[in-house]
């Protein structure tokens, strides 16, 4: 009889538990598709709120806007982390999750440049800044929230599902806007479309609302709160206090820093290295990075269950370790898989088409040159030259050096290859789980509850939203620095000896430059965590 | 082990000191090379963000590893 109701109350605890792991699952799931469909459509959101003269100018605009939303995170963190150690877990992630809903949404409503001007990028970036600041509050709300509830012995594993929700909401997010993309046609996309994944947030977390509404306190917070135990001020106590603020540092150096690059490498260097460095077209490149993340994301359950018999530290430190020792060579790969150089082109197939049209007072004069080469890999170019009528402005713009074509380049690869970059991703995505799927756990139980919410997510949005945010930015600056004369990369050299590759003429871009950014910091942050860090599993006192 | 993690702390205190003038420099070197707006965009977020995040930690950091601060959490 005893044995009996043991059981049925073990089932009810594991039962409860599933309840608030998906109702906390869901609504930070959401946040972060709000959060990353503003990454994923940054060229569109640059050609819509920025001026077009420059495009480096304007990607790298949006990629300011996209830092600070980035940067802002640590803000949030502190704001609504210090919210939820004084009044509570459950309404603070609540306001957090209305704010990134309400931002996201505001942002599919805005009028473009075009439209109203300078207020266009000026509105989007302040909405950017506001969907930061949510994020920051949201994650160390929800990993909290889960441990709390978790029992000793399985918090690695119960947290690990907190830890997927940042890939798959990536994966929504690309999947959200390749469906609606292939649904409106690529123009009717890139005019309105994009609009659409933004204001169908609204409806996304109108449903995370309600279901988070029905969610209790978490337990150990309102025993402290019941008892009069909370922390009068959870910031003082969490960074002026010596053995608190050195938790908060070891946590930052030797964990999130490291743990933050890789996951940006992984996922979003990755897309862009695809798009911009290998000239994947859109929707392939898209597919490739959703299926890794698919058949990759398993794996956050499994290192965060592992943790929970191995320890936390060994499974992050080795996930660093191997994608510092292996990015290079990966990303290399990568390249010379989608090379055009490394394939016969099949010149009979070769069209060129040229067509002419006036637009206003512009003659737009657009070239599409189409390749296909011997594997199976087509290549398509258009030029999109704009001319004005006027003879006095095209003087002008000639003068100016202003007067060249605009280019895109797609190529299209062969299934083959197609899967060997799925692999090469899913490989990358793998390290994401070793570092990322424990990180929850780590975080939760070196700091007391009464300025856990604070005092983790500090140091997790530092990490995440400022190293591994600004990864896109950096990498795309080293690329770009690396076609300086007298430049040179000891990453790039180092593949070149071993592979016997002759490296990249004077005056182009190195690929491989902008690893060395996530490289060095994933370099320091596991030297520091392997010396510094515990190797704890989960007997921690989470009072 | 307690004394390779203090003798690491001078190395992290040293890095977190030698990264200003190394970032300031390069900053004001590229920025006169090319006084673009992206130029601008660029090193005012790594001069006003990251670095000063990178300096504080590593330097704090350094210091309590160097008192031994770290020796017992191990």
């Amino acid at each position: 009889m005893a044995r009996n109701v043991t059981n049925v109350s073990q089932t009810e605890e594991v039962s409860s538990t599933r309840r608030v792991i998906a109702a906390s699952s869901v609504g930070t799931l959401i946040e972060w598709y709000d959060f990353y469909i503003f990454g994923t459509l940054a060229k569109i959101i640059s050609e819509q709120f920025f001026p077009k003269d420059n495009p480096t100018a304007a990607l790298l605009a949006t990629l300011a806007t996209f830092a600070a939303g980035f940067v802002i995170r640590p803000f949030g963190a502190l704001f609504f982390g210090r919210l939820g150690d004084l009044i509570g877990r459950k309404y603070t992630f609540l306001v957090t999750l209305v704010i990134m809903g309400g931002s996201t949404f505001a942002i599919g409503l805005v009028p473009g440049y075009k439209t109203i001007g300078f207020f266009a990028p000026a509105i989007v970036f302040v909405l950017r800044l506001l969907q930061g600041l949510a994020l920051g509050g949201e994650y160390g709300g929800a990993a909290t929230y889960v441990a709390e509830h978790s029992p000793d012995g399985q918090r690695g594993f119960w947290t690990s599902f907190i830890q997927t929700t940042a890939t798959l909401g990536l994966f929504l997010a690309l999947g959200v806007i390749l469906i609606i993309r292939q649904t409106l046609g690529v123009e009717t996309f890139a005019d309105w479309g994009w609009r659409i994944p933004f204001i169908l947030s609204a409806l996304l977390v109108g449903v995370s609302v309600f279901i988070r509404m029905k969610m209790s306190e978490s337990p150990m917070f309102a025993k402290m709160k019941k008892e009069g135990k909370t922390s009068a001020n959870p910031l003082a106590e969490s960074f002026k206090q010596k053995d608190n603020l050195k938790m908060v540092l070891i946590a930052l150096l030797g964990a999130t820093a490291g743990q933050g690059v890789v996951w940006y490498t992984g996922q979003f260097y990755a897309l862009s290295f695809l798009q911009n460095t290998c000239n994947v077209e859109f929707v392939q490149s898209n597919m490739i990075i959703s299926i890794a993340l698919l058949i990759g994301t398993p794996f956050f359950v499994v290192f965060g269950a592992l943790s929970d018999k191995i320890g936390r530290k060994y499974i992050m430190m080795a996930g660093m370790l191997v994608a510092v020792l292996s990015y290079g060579p990966i990303y290399n790969s990568m390249y010379d898989n989608a090379n055009l150089k490394n394939k016969i082109e099949v010149v009979a197939k070769t069209t060129v088409e040229t067509k002419e049209a006036v637009k206003g007072t512009d003659n737009i004069t657009t070239t599409v040159t189409k390749k296909t080469f011997e594997d199976g890999t087509t290549y398509k170019e258009t030029k999109k030259l704009t001319v004005p009528l006027d003879e006095a402005k095209k003087a002008e713009l000639a003068a100016a050096g202003k007067l060249k074509p605009e280019t895109k380049k797609e190529t299209i690869l062969p299934e083959n290859i197609k899967y060997k970059m799925i692999g090469l991703v899913l490989i990358q995505v793998i390290f994401v789980t070793m570092v990322y799927g424990p990180i929850a756990a780590f975080l939760v139980e070196i700091f007391p509850t009464r300025i856990r919410y604070t005092s983790m997510s500090l140091p997790y949005h530092i990490g995440n939203g400022v190293f591994g945010g600004l990864v896109p930015l950096i990498a795309t600056r080293l690329v770009e620095a690396s076609k300086e004369p007298g430049y040179s990369n000891p990453l790039t050299n180092l593949i070149n000896g071993v592979t016997g590759h002759i490296g990249t003429p004077a005056g182009q871009a190195d690929p491989l430059a902008g690893l060395m950014y996530p490289i060095l910091i994933a370099s320091v942050s596991f030297v520091i965590g392997m010396l510094y860090i515990s190797n704890k599993t989960n007997n921690m006192d989470v009072e | 082990m307690s004394a390779i993690k203090r003798l690491f702390g001078i190395l992290w205190s040293l890095m977190g000191v030698g990264i200003v003038p190394l970032v300031i420099m390069r900053a004001m070197e590229e920025i006169g090379k090319k006084p673009s707006e992206e130029n601008w965009i660029f090193w005012s977020i790594v001069i006003v963000v990251l670095m000063p995040i990178i300096s504080f930690s590593l330097i704090t950091f350094g210091v309590f590893a160097l008192k031994g601060e770290y020796d017992v959490i191990a």
